[in-house]
């Protein structure tokens, strides 16, 4: 995955084109997906919410930076809640913490597949508020050894075996598309690069010859001091 | 050439993590209870009574141990969590415990005399006539030795001691006198020495500005990341802070220990075990470190070199560091 220099700073990755692609259409219909997944979640891995009791009612908002959406989540262990929100939509007042990245990032994350710590050294990944219910739902998830598309597929019943057929498919055409972007990124960036490069180079060049020039005014001096 | 195995024992926050280091082939794996009774009390961490019974089948059909860390220090007048959960992982068959308080070894001893006891870092014992004292009248097995010593005086030490001794290889890496470091007490009230916690979540605030990051721990400004600069633990000890006009780390770097190059070395200084720290980090965390870290033991069994595997997207500010075992400073 390419390493965005910041986490307000998109990456160049098949998610932000298909973002671009999603701004038109209102999030409200995303709702019912939503409603279903978090269903999902709660009948296949209860211990998130379990192991989330011990912070007082958190409320998260979940910012992935390369969608034109968000989501807020509410992990009531009875009724929880992921609902969609557009850029311009205001999140509620009482929002706990912000949790702020690319999606697949937040996706590995979620499917214990990155460490969040190492996520969060690298700065790919922003927290903000509080502290302690981000910690919390980091160890929740972790623990509850989320699979997204064996979630989805324990749904779909005898229609399992051609859905992960054509999930695998698009899983290898995403990776390609993602591939091609890096591919495209690396061409775009390039002259700037070696511009960057060439610069580098000379202050390089610039700071010797100050240095050079320090190191002989001071013997100079030493030479002149009786 | 083939020679005895180190055994390697491995961080587990979650059953999900237990389960990760048993499968990518841990010797044993560590933990905690979900409760102030162990050093890293963190939310959403750690093993109810029931995660622990299916801990340790798991554990056990895979020929793996389980250590159960009771290494905080029981409060004043309050010591039933303490010695409930010794009970309790001495009822559901634990292979050993892992304790820092001497009343605790004493309870231990006495109350489950077949119950394996190690002494943990946090006892912060160092020194022969310290740790033949817990031998010898608690019957403590193995001692986790504190991250503060070479290896030519882990060796000088094993000479001089009747039991096992356990070593840091990877993780966290903290230089303080153990159980006794008062910096997260100080600024926070809590600590891993009573409440199980250093530095803990409720206390720190990130706060982007701009491009930058800083960090806050109580009412201290622990270090300010410009973009694109490695973040590291909001930690009192691992602070940037300005002093006498310059500004820099006044204690230690945000920086994880790794010495999987010096295994061969470890193991002629006589060391038993090799402790991966992080239980506070992630499953992924887990595969990762104790894969290449078996890799290292078995090769390091077979006289071959064992610095082949770069865990450096692990470690701490993207940096790593031989810690005190190849001390530089005087």
């Amino acid at each position: 995955m390419p390493q965005p220099s910041h986490t307000s700073t998109p990456p160049l990755t098949p998610v932000l084109i298909a973002g671009f692609a999603l701004r038109p259409l209102p999030p409200v219909l995303l709702q019912p997906l939503l409603a279903v997944a978090m269903r999902l979640l709660q009948r296949r891995h209860p211990g998130v919410f379990e192991r989330l009791s011990g912070v007082a009612r958190p409320l998260f908002l979940v910012d992935p930076i390369d969608l034109p959406l968000r989501f807020v989540l509410d992990p009531d262990p009875l009724t929880p809640r992921l609902t969609a929100l557009g850029e311009e939509d205001p999140p509620p007042d009482d929002v706990t913490a912000t949790v702020r990245g690319p999606l697949l990032a937040l996706i590995d994350l979620l499917e214990g597949r990155i460490d969040g710590d190492a996520l969060f050294f690298s700065r790919q990944l922003t927290l903000e508020g509080d502290t302690e219910a981000v910690v919390a739902l980091r160890n929740a998830v972790d623990g509850a050894e989320i699979d997204l598309v064996e979630d989805v597929l324990s749904a779909l019943g005898p229609a399992r075996r051609p859905a992960r057929r054509a999930l695998g498919l698009a899983a290898g055409v995403l990776d390609r598309f993602a591939r091609d972007m890096e591919t495209l990124r690396g061409a775009v960036v390039a002259p700037a690069m070696r511009k960057a490069d060439t610069q580098a180079a000379a202050l390089r060049r610039l700071e010797d010859k100050v240095a050079s020039l320090d190191k002989a005014q001071r013997r100079q001096r030493r030479a002149t001091t009786p | 050439m083939t020679t005895r195995k180190l055994e390697l024992v491995c961080p587990a926050g979650t059953p999900a993590a237990l389960r990760a280091a048993v499968d990518a082939g841990a010797d044993a794996v560590y933990l905690g209870f979900r409760d102030e009774t162990n050093a890293r009390n963190f939310p959403g961490l750690n093993f109810n009574r029931e995660e622990l019974a299916e801990g340790l089948l798991y554990a056990h059909q895979h020929d793996a141990k389980v250590l159960v860390a009771i290494n905080s220090f029981p409060e004043a007048g309050h010591p039933d969590p303490w010695t409930k959960a010794v009970d309790d992982a001495a009822r559901l068959g634990v292979d050993a415990v892992i304790l820092a308080d001497v009343g605790l070894c004493d309870y231990a001893a006495r109350t489950h005399p077949k119950l394996r006891r190690h002494l943990s870092v946090q006892a912060s014992a160092s020194n022969p006539e310290a740790i033949k004292f817990y031998a010898r009248e608690f019957g403590v097995r193995r001692v986790v030795l504190p991250r503060v010593l070479t290896i030519a005086e882990i060796a000088e030490l094993n000479k001089n001691i009747p039991v096992e001794t356990e070593v840091f290889v990877f993780g966290g890496l903290c230089v303080m006198a153990e159980g006794r470091c008062a910096l997260s007490s100080y600024v926070t009230g809590k600590s891993p020495n009573m409440t199980g916690v250093c530095s803990p979540a409720s206390h720190v605030r990130y706060v982007e500005e701009g491009d930058r990051l800083t960090s806050r721990l109580g009412d201290f400004t622990i270090n300010r990341f410009d973009s694109g600069e490695n973040a590291g633990y909001p930690t009192l000890c691992k602070g940037r802070f300005v002093a006498a006009g310059k500004t820099s780390y006044l204690f230690e770097d945000p920086t994880s220990l790794n010495v999987i190059g010096m295994l061969p070395e470890l193991m002629a200084a006589g060391v038993t075990a090799l402790k991966i720290e992080g239980r506070q980090r992630g499953r992924a965390y887990v595969s990762q470190a104790v894969a290449a870290f078996r890799d290292a033991v078995d090769r390091a069994a077979a006289g071959a070199p064992t610095d082949h595997v770069d865990l450096t997207s692990i470690t701490e500010g993207r940096r790593q560091t031989a810690g005190s075992y190849e001390k530089a400073w005087r």
